[in-house]
């Protein structure tokens, strides 16, 4: 019969000290983020002994407590939260450009004060400071124009330069992945635990997951492969670099991310990056595109009545908006005609071109300050953009809500299994306490057994 | 070593201290928005407060522009039909003195009767004088009786008419057009037929009784004098007219008012901020983010370790 109670108790208060361990370990990374907590797995064992007792206790393994379903989960969460927040931001900022509903300036009432002033010219054809007050508040409305334009080609610009920064911040996050794959495997093989390291690169795979929408699956070896839209970018110890590429024009952009190594074009459907696509590619155009069709509304309405009429010496109407550049009108080159802006008579304010009767005849004027609510005309134009662009931002403002909380629930959910919950672990580090010194007391007793054993002989 | 019994959310300090800024940030954003409105006054700042809104308002605000130029023109048609009214009062009234100083003609005797063409004469050319004046009656710089042929005269200084057209007119309310004065043929007649003019009734009276025989005074005092009766007639009736339009552009211009009262009104109701509501919510919303603050103060979690 050997005397194994002692080998027992050595295993048991060398168990309960490798379980204190772990349980100081989570302690002290309560607050580490992207800190996993660990669990000493404890075995029994068995001692091959007739009499059949036991062998002890043997810590099999130190494990993480990870839920990769939840850890998957809480960084498409916090992808799609990324996405849209990138989003709702270059939109409020678009959202600008459509000015206050409320205010009594901009394109809005800048465009009542242009029909106005052709009810005025109306009573008086022939008065010049009439016809400069057309040619003026004219002038008024197609700089307004052209400054909406330009704020959303700004917001543009913006998301564009937001977007290559973020890859810039992707490649440099890809690289240190593929970096840290390459340490995990060499410290895997040594046997030491990877924890640590392993939990690092969770960080950097999560801020991945925000910037690009980057999935990833871990190989058995504890390397790590990501890959976006199926496009693979990590594997082992090999990194690819996107860069933002123009597929489209200036003014019709279609950007893209493209991996520079295997040339190959990715589909972002989350992250940061994503937002700013939609943003860059679909939003903004189509923001860019309603403003011109206020423009040309404007243009058409007007040039149209105009060339019905004719001027108070009888001749022909003229256009009073031109296009100062090249291809169609945009709100951008919309502009009043130099002719007209030269000469302000030209502005046909008759119905007639036959004389004298012409000469202070203002029915034309009247017909053109009646064009305010012309179903096909620029007011009814620009009230659907903003109610547009307000509708869109004003969804995007709620998707963010319901996205944040649904991001912090699955954060908590991720938290609840991978946290260190302080008082759970001091309860079980006063468990492991008692069982250290209850080893410890059974090591102390066999050894006076022993004494008094040898005492005897 | 059994688990300690699942409570479902575990609260680690990170999970407390993640929900507490949340909140905070909540807060915060919804303090911004309340105060936006307070300052401004309005409930809309931006379309995507209130899309909907923001589109009625957009709509509202360019019916009130239009509506208030209802209401200019209606009081610009206003002056103008009351100085086409007055005027051609005058008119009646000089032409009444015309049509007296004829009949007055009618009991002299022949003998007489140099002295009083003369006297008559006179009295008619400046009556014809006097109501070519006031046949070019100016509005500000426009000529009111020559349509919209003319801007500054309607008579030449022969009396011919140089203006063309149809009276000129103003808009009053949708689709509506009312004519704010009269041409000079309508009111004073053309030709052989009209007041003025070298052919006209005047000149031919002039020229009947400055002939000075009993034949020409004759024609003068019966034949020119019935013409004359007929074209006062005439002026009168186009008088009634423009008093009967500015009438009516009275109601036009009450309305086109209403109009502009209602629609500010809708204004107000959509865009203008309940001060108590907002002001109240913004307390609250004060001292709930205050608590969240003293609260995200306390976050050193109380644990176990403190009583260990």
């Amino acid at each position: 019969m050997s005397n194994i109670g002692l080998d027992i108790a050595a295993s048991g208060v060398n168990a309960a000290q490798t379980a204190m361990d772990t349980i100081a370990q989570n302690l002290s990374n309560t607050n580490t983020p992207g800190y996993v907590s660990e669990t000493a797995n404890l075995t029994a064992l068995s001692s091959g002994e007739q009499s059949g007792v036991g062998g002890g206790v043997a810590v099999a393994s130190v494990t993480q407590n990870n839920d990769s379903l939840l850890a998957a989960n809480a960084a498409q969460t916090s992808a799609a939260l990324a996405q849209s927040t990138a989003l709702q931001q270059t939109l409020q900022q678009a959202q600008l450009a459509f000015g206050d509903p409320s205010s009594s300036s901009g394109l809005g009432s800048d465009l009542s004060s242009f029909w106005q002033s052709w009810n005025q010219l109306s009573t008086n054809p022939t008065s010049q400071a009439d016809l400069q007050a057309v040619v003026d508040s004219a002038q008024t409305v197609t700089t307004d124009l052209s400054q909406a334009s330009g704020q959303l080609t700004a917001a543009s610009a913006n998301a564009s330069s937001q977007l290559t920064n973020t890859v810039g911040q992707a490649n440099t996050l890809l690289s240190q992945v593929a970096s840290m794959n390459n340490q995990i495997v060499k410290q895997g093989a040594t046997g030491t635990s990877v924890s640590a390291l392993s939990d690092q690169q969770n960080q950097l795979l999560t801020q991945l997951a925000s910037e690009i929408g980057a999935t990833w699956t871990a190989s058995p070896n504890g390397s790590v492969n990501v890959a976006v839209g199926g496009v693979t970018l990590v594997q082992g110890n090999w990194s690819d670099t996107l860069a933002v590429n123009n597929a489209g024009s200036a003014t019709s952009p279609n950007l893209q991310l493209v991996a520079q190594g295997s040339k190959v074009a990715l589909t972002a459907s989350s992250g940061t990056a994503a937002g700013l696509l939609a943003a860059v590619n679909v939003y903004l155009p189509s923001y860019q595109s309603q403003l011109d069709g206020v423009a040309n509304d404007l243009a058409n309405v007007v040039n149209t009545q105009l060339n019905k009429g004719f001027t108070t010496s009888g001749t022909p109407g003229v256009d009073l908006f031109t296009n100062s550049g090249a291809g169609s009108l945009t709100a951008v080159n919309i502009t009043v005609n130099p002719t007209v802006l030269a000469n302000p008579s030209l502005i046909a304010t008759a119905s007639t071109s036959s004389l004298p009767a012409a000469s202070n005849d203002g029915s034309n004027a009247q017909a053109l300050a009646n064009l305010y609510n012309a179903s096909n005309g620029p007011d009814v134009a620009w009230r659907t953009a903003v109610v547009n662009v307000g509708s869109q931002v004003s969804q995007i403002n709620d998707q963010v809500q319901s996205q944040t909380a649904t991001s912090n629930a699955a954060q908590q959910n991720l938290q609840s299994v991978t946290g260190v919950n302080q008082n759970t672990a001091l309860v079980e580090l006063m468990n492991f306490q008692a069982t250290y010194q209850a080893a410890a007391k059974v090591i102390t007793t066999v050894d006076t057994a022993l004494q008094s054993l040898l005492a005897a002989v | 070593m059994t688990s300690p019994v699942s409570t479902g959310i575990s609260y680690t300090p990170t999970v407390i201290a993640s929900q507490l800024v949340s909140y905070l940030n909540a807060d915060q954003s919804q303090q911004a928005t309340l105060e936006t409105q307070l300052s401004s006054g309005n409930v809309v700042n931006q379309p995507s407060d209130n899309p909907a809104a923001a589109g009625s308002l957009l709509a509202a605000n360019s019916s009130l522009a239009r509506a208030q130029e209802y209401s200019s023109n209606a009081s610009d048609a206003s002056a103008w039909l009351s100085l086409g009214t007055s005027t051609l009062n005058s008119v009646t009234s000089a032409l009444q003195s015309a049509e007296q100083s004829v009949t007055a003609l009618s009991g002299y005797a022949l003998s007489n009767s140099s002295a009083a063409v003369a006297t008559t004469t006179a009295a008619l050319q400046s009556v014809l004088s006097q109501v070519t004046a006031l046949a070019n009656t100016t509005y500000g710089n426009q000529a009111i009786f020559a349509g919209t042929g003319n801007v500054s005269v309607a008579y030449d200084a022969s009396g011919n008419y140089v203006g063309a057209g149809n009276p000129p007119t103003r808009t009053v309310g949708p689709g509506v057009s009312v004519a704010i004065a009269a041409t000079g043929p309508a009111v004073f007649g053309s030709g052989s037929s009209g007041l003025l003019g070298p052919t006209g009734i005047l000149s031919k009276l002039i020229s009947d009784v400055s002939t000075g025989t009993p034949a020409s005074i004759a024609t003068a005092t019966t034949t020119d004098l019935a013409a004359l009766k007929s074209a006062v007639q005439t002026v009168t009736n186009q008088a009634g007219i423009l008093g009967a339009a500015y009438q009516s552009v009275q109601g036009f211009a009450a309305q086109a008012t209403n109009v502009q009262t209602a629609l500010q009104t809708q204004i107000s109701a959509v865009d203008s901020v309940n001060i108590a509501q907002a002001t109240t919510a913004l307390t609250q919303s004060q001292n709930t983010y205050q608590a969240g603050l003293w609260a995200t103060a306390q976050i050193e979690q109380h644990s176990l370790v403190t009583y260990l």
